[in-house]
Order: C-alpha cells, then structure tokens, then sequence
C-alpha cells in the first residue's frame, strides 16, 4: 500500500517540478503529525477536570463507622457477624468469582486504601494479592483469617509441605478459628467497642458449632459406600477431612492447573465401578470437564446425574439462601445428601 | 504520595520502556514477542518452584529472568538460521510453555503454581509493594525497578544508537559496515526481556504486551524517521496510561485493561487521521492524484 503511494509519487514527480512537491510534502506531514498528536492528547487529556478530587458514593455510606474490607464474600459475612453495628464491611470479590483468578478494578484501591481494618484469606488464595497484603501489613492493620491456625491442622499439598490448601471455610471448626481470628484482629484494632464483638463473636460461634454437627449428622446419613463428592476442582479437601467423606476432583488446587487425560478416565472408572449417583458442579467453575466424564460413564452403562451446584470459592448472591456463609454450607451439604443418598 | 499518583508514574515508566524497545521491535517484526515472553517463563517458574521449595517473589523472578532471556535467545537464534520471525516466536513460545505445563502437572498439581498468581503483579497495587530499605519506605518497589530498567535502555540506544539503527532496518548493510549484527540483535533481545519480566511483575501481562505494541505502531503511522518514532511512541505510550488510568477510574475497572484500550483508540484514531499514513490523507491524496493526472492527461 504505501508503496503504491510512493509508486505514484514518483511518477508524479517526473511530471512536475520535483523538489517543491517533496518539501512541501514533508513539511507538511511533519507539522501534521505533531499537531494530531497535540490534539489528541488536549481532547484526551482535557475533558477530565481531575475526577479524583470528587467522592465516591460508597465512602460515605460507611462514614462514622469502623471500615473493614474483606477479600471473599465468606469474610466480608463473618466481619460484619462480629462487628455487627459498629462497623461497615465491604467485600471485594463479588458472588462467584473465583479468587484466585481476582482482577482488580480502579475502585478497590479506594477500598483498600480507606479501609481501618482489611482481612484476607491467606495461605495463597488470593494469588498474587497475598504478597501485597503482607507488605502492607508492615504498617497498616491488615490480617490473614487462617493466621492462628496450627500448620498441623492444614492440608499439606503432596509434594511440598510449606504449601497449605487455603480453602479452609469448608471445615466448620476450621473457619470457627478464623472468626476468632477476625474478632481478636477487631478488638486490636478497634478496642473501642471490644465488649460488642466480644459478644456478637460469642453469638456467631455458637451458631456455627450448630451448623458443624448438622452438617456432620446429615453427611453420616449417606451410606459409606456411596459417600464420594466428585467436583471439578478440589476445594472441598478440609469438608472431606472434617465430614468424613471422600473427595475425589478432576483439577488441582488451583483452578488453573490443567487436568491430564488419565486423571478422566480414572475418575470416570470409579464411579462406574462403585455406582455413585451424582457428580458436582462449582459455582465458580465452568460445568464443561464434568459433562465429559458424565458422557464417559454413560459410554460404559452407568448413568451419572450432575447433584447440583456447589458453591466453592465463593457465595451466592445476596439474599440468596446462599448469600451467606451459614447458607452456603447448608446449601452445599443439602445437595450433596439429597444427590448421594 | 498518593496511589494514583505512583500508579500512573508505574505506568508511565513501563509504557516509555515498552514504546522505546517496541520501536525496534516493530521495525523488525518481532512485535508479538511480548506475548510470546509471557508465556516462556511458566517452566522458569515451576523449576524456581522446584529448587526453592516455595512461592518466594525473588526466586519467581529469577527463574523467570533466566527463562525470558533463553526464550528471547532462541527465537533470535532460530530468526537467524534462516525460520520466520513470526514462526520461530511461535515454535519457541509455545513449546516453552507446554514444557512448563508438564513440569507444573508433575510437579506442582496440587499447588496453585499459575503465571497469574506467582509472577504476574496487578498494577492497582503498586503503591503498596514498597521497597523497605533499612527500615526506610523507599516507595514502590516498581517504580525502582522499572525507572532502573528505563535507564539501561537509554543508556544502551544512546550509546550505539546508530548500530541500533542500521541493524534494525538492515542487517545486510549493518553487517556490510563492519557492525556486529548479531551482538545488537542480542542485545536489543536481552533489553526485550528483562523490562518483559520487570514489568510483568510490576503491572501484568496485558498491559506490557499492548505496551510493547500499540505506541509503536501507532508512532510508526506518524513519523518515516527512527528518532521521532521513539519520541511519538514514548508520548503514546505516556499519554494512554495517564488517560488510561482516569478512564479506569470513571469506569471503576481494571487499570491495565483501561490503559491498553485507550493506547487502542489512540491507534484507530491514528491510522484514520495520520497525515503520513492515515486512511483519510491517503484518500484524498488518491483522489488529487487522480485528478492532477486527469488534468495533465488532457493537456
């Protein structure tokens, strides 16, 4: 193309007088460059009448109270269970969104920025996040929910044992642990109102150690046999462990890793050999690498149903049944013993 | 300091590095290498992995370095055996990368070990990954590294810039003036990758591949010459990550996403508008072509 210009120019050239065309050619070209570029950075530049100066809306709905914000949904609920009135919580990573893929926008620096009090998971979940949470926590008040926990109640990864499995909320008990963390972490920083968390923290846990037996008397209410939650990732590690029933996922840890091709069919094998009923699905997962081993089952005569849809890294909507952490684990355990039974 | 004021400064930075080495890039048709550096270090990551038993953010980038710049070295040494640019980035990134998806599946399954989370940083951080030197703030630790890098490529284009020049429009002749062309192609590879990996640490991989890119195709549209191509590339890349950053603010999203659109319709609004290259100039120019050799056919 723009060979075909100078082409033409050439001929042009011959045609008329050369060396005026060239010159005024280039001056030309070269005043206008620089004049589009001029311009376009006064019309880009110019229309903004430096819109950080103006307040954000959300800042003040939390004004006069203890700011906390939180990374996942499932700490966002438990700071405002114990912060109760005291305190205006706001979650970072909206309903079903996958942690540890989280992209920040603009409006989370303001978040983090204005925060008294940000919580965090910890243990990797937040990926690359977890760096900066523990820098900022050198001068501000920032803590990890699973910080008290003993590295010898954690799910070690096969291969290293400096890596933990960071999706602790699926143990009851385990999470019991973060909400004292959460408290504690408040009244540190907050001693103000150390009395009311005190006691909205006391309310929370006793709701919570309700919610862990249930949950452990409706899973032994599965027959052994078929007591297997096939999901797609494998986040429900610490509720196997603390629930007693097996776990079987198709991907690693993270939802990243890829899964192999022999880890299909081993998977598709057992639950053809011991019959299970369902596999599972995750909110924040895509269904997709479960319908493949669905289709394989039914290859070899045994119908599969998908049980329904687990949440894993992340809450329902709000005001959903699964809008809160109670909710989702009642929910989760619900399906799970409706399917397997 | 403010957030955003450390934040656009990290862009900025990032943007003048990329629209300096993208220059060369373009003009040698190696733009994508960017991408292709993103991709190449996953097997750096998972043996740093390997070797330090842990996720540490120094080791990551070791390993990555020395990835990216074997990487760079290969698809260069494939480029001069006599293979396509665009097919021996290609070959190399993405047998890079499925080498460094088995090493995380054998290794690593039940580690979250991806780009995203152990090497690519997010940009709407930096301000808080602040180097503590002594027990002084010294600020973002970004901003050092990738001011540190823009140095050396200054330093380096101002120092050989006319090799630089030869090399990159013509090796043959380059070679033919007794340059060492194999030398400044390294080296401009090995630029390549370093500021690749800084930045990818310090802002993310979407932003340094547009980054590296965008400024300079749209300066390539603007200027026939190499100097002012650098400098409308620099001003591009300048202008998209400050605009860039006020967009993502009025839109409440991310930052690098916002940046690299911008840089996009910086570029569109270029190729219609450049009085050089531009589509409408070109049109016209048709038309008075036609019409000045109408004129002259009838006379």
């Amino acid at each position: 193309m723009k060979w075909d210009v100078q082409v033409q120019n050439k001929s042009l050239i011959h045609r008329l007088s050369k060396h005026k065309i060239r010159q005024r050619k280039n001056r030309l070209s070269t005043v206008g460059s620089a004049a589009l570029l001029l311009l376009l950075i006064v019309i880009l530049t110019g229309c903004n009448n430096n819109p950080f100066a103006s307040e954000n809306a959300a800042a003040d709905q939390g004004a006069g109270k203890f700011r906390i914000t939180a990374t996942t949904g499932m700490i966002a609920d438990a700071a405002r269970q114990v912060g109760g009135e005291h305190v205006y919580v706001t979650g970072l990573m909206g309903p079903g969104v996958d942690p540890h893929m989280y992209k920040a926008s603009q409006g989370d620096i303001r978040k983090l920025d204005e925060a008294d009090l940000v919580l965090y998971n910890g243990l990797h979940l937040e990926g690359s996040m977890t760096n900066i949470m523990e820098k900022m926590s050198r001068t501000r008040n920032v803590a990890a929910v699973t910080a008290s926990i003993p590295a010898s109640e954690l799910r070690q990864s096969e291969e290293n044992a400096s890596e933990h499995d960071p999706h602790i909320w699926f143990d009851v008990r385990l999470w019991m642990q973060c909400v004292e963390q959460i408290r504690d972490s408040l009244i540190a920083a907050d001693p103000d109102h150390a009395q009311d968390y005190q006691a909205n923290a006391a309310a929370y846990l006793a709701e919570l150690k309700q919610l862990d037996e249930d949950v452990r008397e409706q899973i032994a209410s599965i027959p052994q046999q078929s007591r297997v939650l096939v999901t797609a990732h494998d986040a429900f590690g610490y509720y196997g462990d603390a629930y007693n029933i097996e776990v079987r996922g198709l991907q690693g840890i993270s939802t990243a890793s890829e899964y192999g091709s022999r880890d299909v069919s081993e998977l598709r094998d057992m639950l053809v050999e011991r019959s299970i009923k369902a596999v599972f699905v995750e909110s924040s997962v895509p269904a997709r690498s479960m319908e493949a081993i669905i289709a394989g089952a039914a290859q070899q005569g045994h119908m599969v149903n998908i049980g329904g849809e687990l949440y894993s890294d992340a809450l329902g909507e709000q005001g959903s049944d699964a809008g809160d952490y109670i909710g989702m684990v009642r929910h989760n355990t619900d399906t799970i013993v409706k399917a397997l039974r | 300091m403010s957030s955003d004021f450390w934040i656009m400064l990290t862009a900025a930075l990032m943007s003048a590095c990329c629209g300096l080495l993208g220059c060369f890039l373009i003009l040698r048709k190696m733009a994508l290498i960017g991408d292709a550096i993103s991709h190449a270090v996953l097997p750096g990551i998972a043996i740093a992995f390997l070797l330090s038993g842990g996720r540490d953010s120094m080791a990551m980038m070791i390993g990555a370095t020395a990835l990216g710049l074997i990487a760079v070295f290969l698809i260069q040494w494939l480029q001069s055996s006599g293979i396509q640019s665009d097919a021996s980035i290609g070959i190399i990134f993405t047998a890079l990368f499925a080498i460094g998806v088995i090493l995380v599946s054998l290794n690593a399954r039940n580690i979250d070990l991806d780009l995203d989370c152990v090497l690519f940083g997010e940009i709407a951080y930096v301000q808080w990954d602040t180097w503590m030197m002594s027990g002084m703030d010294m600020g973002p630790r970004s901003v050092w590294m990738l001011g540190f890098a823009l140095l050396v490529i200054l330093t380096l284009l101002g120092l050989f810039y006319k090799q630089f020049k030869i090399t990159a429009f013509d090796p043959a002749m380059a070679a033919a003036c007794g340059i060492p062309v194999m030398v400044f192609h390294y080296l401009l590879m090995g630029m390549v990758s370093m500021t690749s990996v800084a930045s990818f640490e310090s802002v993310g991989a979407i932003l340094v591949v547009g980054m590296l890119v965008i400024p300079a195709a749209t300066a390539y549209l603007l200027t026939d010459r190499l100097g002012r191509m650098l400098i409308y590339s620099v001003i591009v890349g300048i202008v998209s990550s400050i605009v860039g950053y006020y967009t993502a603010y009025v839109l409440n999203a991310s930052i690098g996403g916002s940046i690299v659109t911008v840089a996009g319709i910086l570029f569109i609004i270029t190729f219609l508008l450049s009085p050089r290259h531009g589509i409408l100039f070109r049109k016209l120019q048709h038309l008075k072509l036609n019409k000045t050799s109408l004129d002259h056919d009838m006379k």
